[in-house]
């Protein structure tokens, strides 16, 4: 199969995974730990160049310390968790930065990990995502009726014996997967658009949360795919094309709103 | 009468401070039991370890087998980017799709069914509540503050309600509450909690308790004494302390 045409389909399922996990992260206000999350996961580029191993192991293996690492932190209480999330992104980013030029990786390099690069997708990447992503999404169907009810209260939802931290530390894998995966896509720097952006259209035209998260994937689904289609005609970058499709795509929807007299959802 | 949930010696510490101290407390079926106490005694923590969603440091919860238990949360916390309806709240995570029409026509909800999570006033929100705990077919209701950010007539259409659901469907109630005059007025029995458990038993006999008069003061303790409650009974009687009580004596004591 055409390579160009397997990375767009691995494009397809990472948004489609994205979209529903994007809707828990903005109804449980979550954005800037995907922020914090992604911008982590150049540390996780650095270290699968230092000891040689898988870039999405790596990755995978220094956002779910991230993630360990912040809940250790708020349960001290010593920072507010917004100034934690701000201190620990910084902190991976720069080190992650600094160990990748240590280790001899060029401009280029860093900018496709920045930034996303549909040519450096290789049809073994692409099975990858798409395996992934297909998993994650069955994960997330499964867990779906516990996670939304954990999203009106956890009280309730543990009462009712659903295993919240179990259920937590899905979402979090969960989201430290997409990043692992969607990096060569869209970049470190814009992988929480991917999450956020087609949940916050779909919220405009949805009544139910299930309506939210389908519609949210077919939006990131279809965005993704022309964006990269984009990038290839014009060789822009595919992280920036995409997310600006996406925003596009958000002040239409906004727009349309606004002129029909409903301001509010 | 069967006892449904026991706490045993129930102690529990949080950042080196105490928040309860050999608390025991037992819930028998047919039991409606307030817990009040000041901000801060352990109150929501009690409710929480009874009900195992926090493990005590020593102690133990005894909850009969299989026991159903419908809870209530002190709140919901549904952003406003979450579009749910009522309809799809009351289902979400159920063993069974269907609404019960009783549950919705005795909490007066059916208008709200179609209606927004995040539209709902204070009053209505603790109605839904109510009903999708009621639809677990409980034995007994657990509600954490419910009438907390209701306006007065809110709450006297809160209590006159969960007095209904007693009444009708013979479900054991433990509420916390810092309402205090409407606890005194529609509750049976109240367990006054600040750390540990400083008196329990009537409305009436524990708003004479010397404990009771010392953390609330003497002129609430007056004011309370002029609601008189509608199980009143003419006994009066000394009231004995120990740090260590155990409920189902006081009930002994006050009913044998």
């Amino acid at each position: 199969m055409d390579n160009f045409l397997i990375a767009i389909l691995a494009g397809a399922a990472l948004a489609s995974l994205a979209a529903p996990l994007g809707c828990f992260v903005i109804w449980r206000r979550m954005a800037y730990f995907g922020d914090g999350l992604s911008h982590s996961a150049l540390l996780g580029v650095a270290f699968s160049m230092a000891f040689n191993i898988a870039s999405e192991i790596a990755i995978l293996i220094v956002g779910i310390g991230f993630a360990a690492f912040l809940v250790f932190l708020q349960s001290r209480r010593i920072l507010a968790t917004d100034t934690l999330l701000g201190l620990l992104a910084h902190a991976t980013l720069a080190i992650g930065i600094l160990a990748m030029s240590l280790l001899g990786a060029d401009h280029i390099d860093m900018h496709d990990y920045l930034l996303g690069s549909v040519a450096s997708i290789t049809p073994d990447n692409a099975i990858y995502i798409i395996i992934t992503s297909l998993i994650c999404l069955m994960g997330l169907i499964k867990l779906w009726p516990g996670l939304l009810l954990m999203v009106t209260s956890e009280d309730l939802a543990q009462a009712e014996g659903v295993n919240v931290r179990y259920h937590e530390a899905a979402l979090m894998i969960a989201m430290a997967l997409l990043v692992a995966a969607s990096i060569q896509l869209v970049g470190i720097l814009l992988i929480t658009s991917l999450l956020i952006i087609p949940a916050s259209c779909a919220r405009l035209v949805s009544k139910s949360p299930e309506s939210m998260a389908l519609t949210a994937g077919l939006m990131g689904m279809s965005c993704v795919v022309i964006g990269m289609l984009v990038s290839r005609e014009t060789s822009l970058d595919p992280g920036p094309v995409i997310v600006a499709i996406m925003v596009c795509l958000f002040i239409g929807l906004l727009s349309l709103r606004l002129i029909s007299g409903k301001p509010k959802v | 009468m069967t006892t449904l949930i026991e706490g045993i010696d129930i102690c529990l510490t949080r950042q080196e401070r105490t928040i309860l101290s050999n608390v025991s407390l037992k819930i028998d079926s047919g039991d409606f039991i307030t817990l009040i106490g000041p901000n801060g005694a352990g109150k929501s923590m009690l409710l929480k370890t009874l009900l195992g969603l926090i493990k005590p440091d020593s102690g133990r919860v005894i909850r009969k087998d299989g026991l159903r238990i419908g809870f209530v949360p002190e709140s919901l916390n549904i952003d406003p980017t979450l579009p749910l309806s009522v309809q799809r709240f009351l289902t979400l995570n159920a063993n069974k799709d269907e609404l019960d029409d009783e549950i919705i026509a005795e909490t007066n909800i059916t208008d709200l069914l179609d209606r927004q999570m995040t539209n709902l006033s204070g009053g209505e929100r603790q109605r839904v509540l109510l009903a999708r705990a009621l639809h677990a077919n409980p034995e007994i209701l657990i509600l954490d503050e419910p009438a907390q950010n209701l306006d007065m007539s809110g709450q006297l259409n809160l209590y006159a309600l969960m007095e209904k659901i007693f009444e009708l469907r013979k479900i054991a109630i433990l509420m916390v509450s810092h309402d205090l005059h409407l606890v005194m007025s529609s509750t049976q029995k109240v367990v006054c909690l600040y750390e540990h458990i400083c008196c329990s038993g009537e409305p009436q006999a524990v708003a004479k308790d010397p404990e009771f008069i010392s953390l609330f003061g003497q002129d609430m303790a007056r004011l309370l004494s002029v609601y008189p409650h509608a199980h009143d009974h003419s006994h009066d009687h000394d009231h004995e302390h120990d740090h260590n009580h155990n409920v189902a004596k006081e009930n002994e004591h006050h009913h044998g």
